[in-house]
């Protein structure tokens, strides 16, 4: 019988932890999940088992003999198949292809043979054919299907591995319930053969219906290993939480009175690409959290409000009068501010100095044409201080600084001119502590001074230390508001981790 | 950048390191080979560096520093940004110019007025193409080319070639001011707007921001079509311009004329330090290595090598350079 057992696994990326002791074990028959909240390390462990990440200590052992898997095709090879929850599919190449692309049949190791890729892909395909919907077929170009259809796809990949170990990362995010259904019975009849599956996902009526055994991880150590029959879903929120259940103290919310406190921001039954429904106020000097797993809709709502991404419904008021927001160039026009996680993509302008990427807001808001470096330095130094930056002249290139203090940089440049509404798409992903408190002093502060702000974190902590009130998303749409006293670990995994 | 570094170079005696990194900056490597070449073409034929043939060969640095400067903004705001239809604008100026002018002072004006705006015209449709239509610069512009030259042809067969007014032949040719020839100080005054637009405006901040990183510039509000359109522009009427002083140079227009920039103009770019990536260097740079170029070509000519030759050497060096600058950008990474 097959069994996979990772024993105090070990993974560093720099100075951050990923993993600190990761344990699991997996037996063949059973459908083993794996549970834990943002950055706990279980995708770092679910990378170690499929061979794209390499541990820093500890072992992996696979029936009796210890391995090192090399890589994705290593891992393969000995008979590791994973689902991606991250699409990986050609969008161009028909269904049948799709399904069989990790292992073409071919004749003479050259050409495709088209008859037993058929043959082959028809098997996985007639497991779906009732549920898959309209326009799914073999020779369906994946570019165009649904998502669903799509998701499907990526399980019949995993399915055509024919592999003993299967790992499906979040495979059901995009399925109705019937796609669901027949998913699970497949499961089990796999189980019923022997093979060892590992199931991710965050919803927990599909974890207690599926699974046989469920690990917590959690701070990138594995808490406890259950069986699903002797556990139940407040345990297993509990084990996330660890003791970290009482409520973290925010700093004091601001005590306007309801009424008084204007609205810098009103959002209403908002819908686009990824989120639906999504309707909220934010009170000037309020710090609005949004929480829940990773994208669950919270970036895109805020990507849209900033005129980063387009949405079809609902409507936007700023300050009491209608906004919508064509461009970030037009967002900005209206004071609205937003600073991205993801600095090296949507912040830095690499090897260019500082002075340059701490002033095009300044520029644009004050319709600037010409350069007087002098004006601008002393403009940039007051946001810069309030910071604490730390730089060593402000025509170094931004390249020389550290990432906390590169991210410093680039929310500096929204407040050298301040904006109404401060949109934080996550804004400490990947950056020092000293760097991050720096940071929620001034929010805070800001806060203080009238801004209303939005704040989307993935660290849960984080998030229940800053917030005042604490939108949880879910698939893209709100499904629990924290207030006061209901800001707490347990309420705000309970409220993610829901069945949808 | 360039002259901003330069004159700390110059100014500040620090530590060992700041030399080293002083003596391997682009401009510094090019006037170091500049001087290098004219000694070793004095050694190779005695005249060749003297006052009289140095201003010759700034004449026509000059000629191709004008077309480089265009080339430069639209290679600076990066994704991929170049511009290979200079060559056909340059010819189609000469000859828009040599034809309203017909050998008399008083066509200048216009010939100027019309030829800036035929530049722009194109350099518009070049934009239009790389923002709106999304299609590649290297496509788009060689497209653009292609045009052109059929353009050229259709020009060539129903208009007798024009004549260059007197005054534009001695602007571009003899004595000005301080004894250097008009276009000299032309190519001055062109330095010196490229260093302001660049470094003082916040129109040059925000093409090396979309240089650098065009989608962290969208998310400042830079307005990113805008500046890449108004890039392409600029390079159009600097080759229009580049078009008309070369008339005033060969005193007639004649076929082709302006074919034998393109190439040359990007290698100029590239040696004076601006990656073809874009989003860093100067042009500063670039005039040194427009000037480096005319040397060598000199040289090239004086030992005997012709134009195919010559043409087969600068392939080569524009090859050689990628290799130098995609090492330095792993580098840098």
């Amino acid at each position: 019988m097959t069994e996979l057992l990772i024993r105090g696994a070990r993974k560093a990326y720099g100075a951050t932890l990923a993993l600190r002791r990761g344990d699991f074990d997996l037996k063949g028959g059973e459908v083993h999940v794996l549970i834990g909240s943002n950055g706990s390390g279980k995708s770092t462990l679910c990378k170690i088992v499929a061979g794209s990440v390499k541990p820093d200590a500890g072992e992996v052992v696979l029936n009796g003999a210890p391995v090192t898997i090399a890589g994705p095709q290593a891992s393969r090879a000995l008979g590791i198949g994973i689902f991606y929850q991250e699409l990986s599919l050609a969008a161009r190449r028909t269904v049948a292809e799709n399904i069989l692309l990790p292992e073409l049949p071919a004749t003479g190791g050259l050409f495709v043979n088209r008859r037993e890729l058929d043959e082959r892909a028809a098997r996985y395909i007639a497991e779906f054919a009732d549920v898959a919907g309209d326009g799914f077929s073999a020779d369906t170009p994946v570019l165009n299907l649904r998502a669903d259809q799509r998701q499907l796809v990526e399980i019949m990949k995993a399915l055509a591995s024919e592999a003993p170990i299967l790992i499906f990362d979040e495979p059901t995010s995009a399925l109705d319930r019937a796609q669901v259904d027949r998913f699970f019975e497949i499961l089990k009849r796999l189980k019923g053969e022997g093979r060892a599956i590992v199931f991710i996902s965050h919803r927990m009526d599909e974890i207690f219906a599926i699974g046989d055994r469920v690990t917590v991880i959690r701070d990138g150590e594995t808490v406890a290993t259950s069986n699903i029959a002797e556990t139940d879903p407040s345990t297993v929120i509990r084990q996330m939480v660890g003791d970290q259940g009482e409520l973290v103290a925010a700093a004091a919310a601001p005590a306007a009175a309801p009424g008084e406190a204007r609205i810098a921001l009103q959002v209403d039954r908002l819908g686009g690409q990824g989120f639906t429904e999504i309707s909220f106020r934010v009170a000037r000097g309020e710090i609005l959290g949004f929480g829940g797993l990773h994208g669950q809709g919270q970036s895109s709502v805020l990507r849209a409000l900033f005129g980063a991404a387009s949405h079809d419904a609902g409507s936007v008021t700023l300050d009491g009068k209608p906004y919508k927001a064509a461009s970030p160039r037009d967002a900005i026009a209206h004071g609205v501010a937003y600073v991205s996680g993801d600095r090296s993509r949507d912040g830095v302008v690499q090897g260019r100095p500082i002075l340059e990427n701490v002033t095009p807001i300044h520029f644009l808001r004050n319709r600037i044409g010409l350069v007087r470096p002098s004006a601008l330095k002393d403009k940039a130094d007051g946001p810069l201080k309030a910071l604490k930056t730390k730089f060593q002249t402000i025509d170094h290139p931004i390249n020389s600084l550290s990432g906390g203090n590169q991210q410093k940089i680039v929310i500096a440049r929204w407040l050298i001119d301040r904006p109404d509404v401060l949109l934080l798409d996550d804004p400490t992903k990947g950056i020092d502590l000293q760097a991050k408190s720096d940071l929620f002093a001034l929010i805070r502060q800001l806060a203080a001074e009238g801004m209303g702000i939005v704040l989307y974190s993935s660290e849960d902590a984080e998030l229940l230390a800053n917030a005042d009130r604490i939108l949880v998303f879910n698939s893209g749409s709100v499904t629990r508001e924290l207030r006061g006293d209901e800001r707490t670990r347990y309420n705000l995994y309970h409220a993610a981790y829901e069945a949808a | 950048m360039s002259i901003d570094t330069s004159a700390a170079g110059v100014s500040g005696n620090r530590s060992g390191s700041a030399v080293i990194e002083f003596v391997r900056k682009p401009l510094v490597v090019a006037l170091v080979l500049i001087v290098a070449l004219l000694a070793l073409g004095e050694a190779l034929s005695p005249g060749f560096a003297s006052l009289q043939q140095i201003l010759r060969l700034s004449i026509v640095a000059a000629l191709l520093g004008i077309v480089a400067a265009g080339q430069n903004l639209v290679i600076l705001g990066g994704r991929e940004g170049i511009d290979l239809s200079v060559g056909g604008v340059v010819s189609l100026s000469a000859i828009i110019a040599g034809n309203l002018m017909m050998g008399q002072n008083g066509g200048i004006l216009p010939a100027v007025l019309v030829c800036l705006a035929t530049g722009a015209l194109f350099g518009l449709a070049n934009g239009l193409g790389v923002t709106l239509l999304r299609i590649p610069p290297l496509v788009m512009t060689l497209g653009m080319l292609g045009v052109l030259q059929g353009l050229l042809v259709v020009i060539r067969q129903g208009i007798p070639s024009g004549r260059a007014a007197p005054a534009l032949s001695q602007f571009v040719s003899q004595p000005f001011l301080l004894g250097l020839p008009g276009i000299i100080w032309l190519w001055l005054a062109i330095g010196l707007l490229m260093a302001f637009l660049l470094k003082r405006t916040v129109f040059g901040y925000r093409v090396y921001a979309i240089g650098s990183n065009e989608q962290a510039a969208y998310m400042a509000g830079v307005p990113v079509r805008t500046i890449r359109v108004a890039l392409f522009m600029l390079s159009g009427m600097f080759a229009a311009l580049a078009g008309i002083c070369l008339l005033g140079y060969s005193g007639s227009s004649f076929a082709n004329v302006g074919e034998t920039y393109m190439l040359p103009s990007i290698i100029a770019v590239v040696l004076g330090g601006t990656p073809l990536a874009g989003g860093r260097g100067g042009y500063t740079g670039t005039m040194a290595g427009a000037m480096l170029l005319v040397v060598l070509q000199s040289i090239l000519t004086t030992i005997n090598i012709d134009e195919s030759g010559r043409q087969m050497i600068f392939g080569a060096t524009l090859l050689v350079l990628m290799l130098f600058y995609g090492r330095a950008k792993a580098m840098r990474g």
